[in-house]
């Protein structure tokens, strides 16, 4: 079961590049599959003992290539982000290329 | 008012319902439908469950901050010189630890003694110190705990199972987003030979808040 470590360290590791959204220190839902984002990432780093600054790269590159656009929501913008960049991470790491997975594209 | 960040409290989290969101009538985005697609490969593969992801959704709720503020008072329980700095300045002392918002709100931090007990509130809105304690709890935030621990704290603590006697004194905080408090909690009896890191295992966040006390070590085991 995950515990509370990974999810200081992840929060820690992300604090300065690509920081989670907050509003008044409490993190920012704004609909639920923000939630689940969050959780499917921080669940996988800890599944497969993925270093978060691995993540945090891919995290970064994601945001860098789109960058939140007019009428988005920060938090919107984030974690739509943060699920690019897990699936960057998944393929990276080939770990949905099992038998009866799609091959992740070659990168 | 202007002072004070209500907008900031207005809304309630949406990572409370687990479901599709029925308030938003405005078709999925593609980021949803992306994020639904990944979790059901994920689960279907058996990379990871559903409850890994509620477990972490859950723990963002409750424990990450939580944890940060029992170090915080673990700490001032061995360390003197500390315990005197926090006092003097929470906000730096626990900055020493690495904790800190971004928004450069104070946090001063209160003790209990035998003969003084603190409760912290924000009767306005929800006003927490957070980098410490995470999200506040969902009685935090009510209207029933904000106005009823000011008008009868001692009634309030008692529904919390806590009871202070009528020689301790009742000191009641109200937060604001100058300034938000923490409550450093006795340090329980028959814990002089337990380390640091154990004691933290000793504080939780109601005792932080004032609604408990610190456990005792056979409350843990």
């Amino acid at each position: 079961m995950t515990d509370r470590a990974i999810i200081d360290r992840v929060d820690a590791s992300l604090s300065g590049a690509a920081p989670l959204p907050r509003d008044n220190g409490e993190l920012v839902f704004e609909e639920p599959w923000q939630g689940r984002a969050l959780g499917m990432g921080v669940a996988v780093m800890d599944r497969f003992h993925i270093p978060s600054d691995e993540f945090r790269t891919h995290l970064v590159a994601a945001i860098r290539a789109h960058p939140q656009t007019p009428g988005e929501s920060a938090a919107t913008a984030y974690y739509a982000a943060w699920i690019e960049a897990l699936e960057r991470l998944l393929a990276e790491r080939r770990l949905l290329s099992r038998p009866n997975g799609e091959t992740p594209p070659p990168s | 008012m202007d002072d004070h960040d209500h907008n900031d409290h207005e809304h309630d989290h949406g990572d409370h319902d687990h479901g599709d969101g029925g308030h938003h009538p405005r078709p999925a985005s593609d980021a949803e439908l992306r994020t639904r697609a990944l979790e059901a490969l994920l689960v279907e593969k058996g990379l990871i469950s559903t409850d890994a992801v509620d477990a972490v959704v859950e723990m963002y709720e409750h424990d990450v901050g939580p944890q940060n503020g029992a170090k915080v008072v673990a700490r001032a329980w061995v360390d003197p010189e500390f315990r005197r700095r926090l006092l003097a300045d929470g906000t730096a002392a626990i900055a020493e630890l690495g904790f800190g918002g971004a928004e450069g709100s104070k946090m001063a931090v209160v003790e209990n003694t035998p003969s003084v007990h603190n409760v912290i509130v924000c009767t306005l809105c929800s006003c927490y110190p957070w980098p410490v304690l995470g999200l506040p709890p969902t009685w935090y935030k009510s209207a029933a705990y904000r106005s009823r621990v000011v008008a009868e704290p001692r009634a309030v603590l008692a529904e919390f199972g806590l009871e202070i006697g009528p020689e301790v004194e009742l000191r009641v905080w109200d937060s604001s987003a100058e300034v938000r408090y923490l409550v450093l909690p006795e340090r329980p009896p028959g814990t002089e030979n337990l380390t640091e890191e154990e004691l933290t295992a000793l504080v939780p966040r109601d005792a932080m808040i004032g609604t408990a006390r610190a456990l005792e070590p056979e409350a843990v085991r």
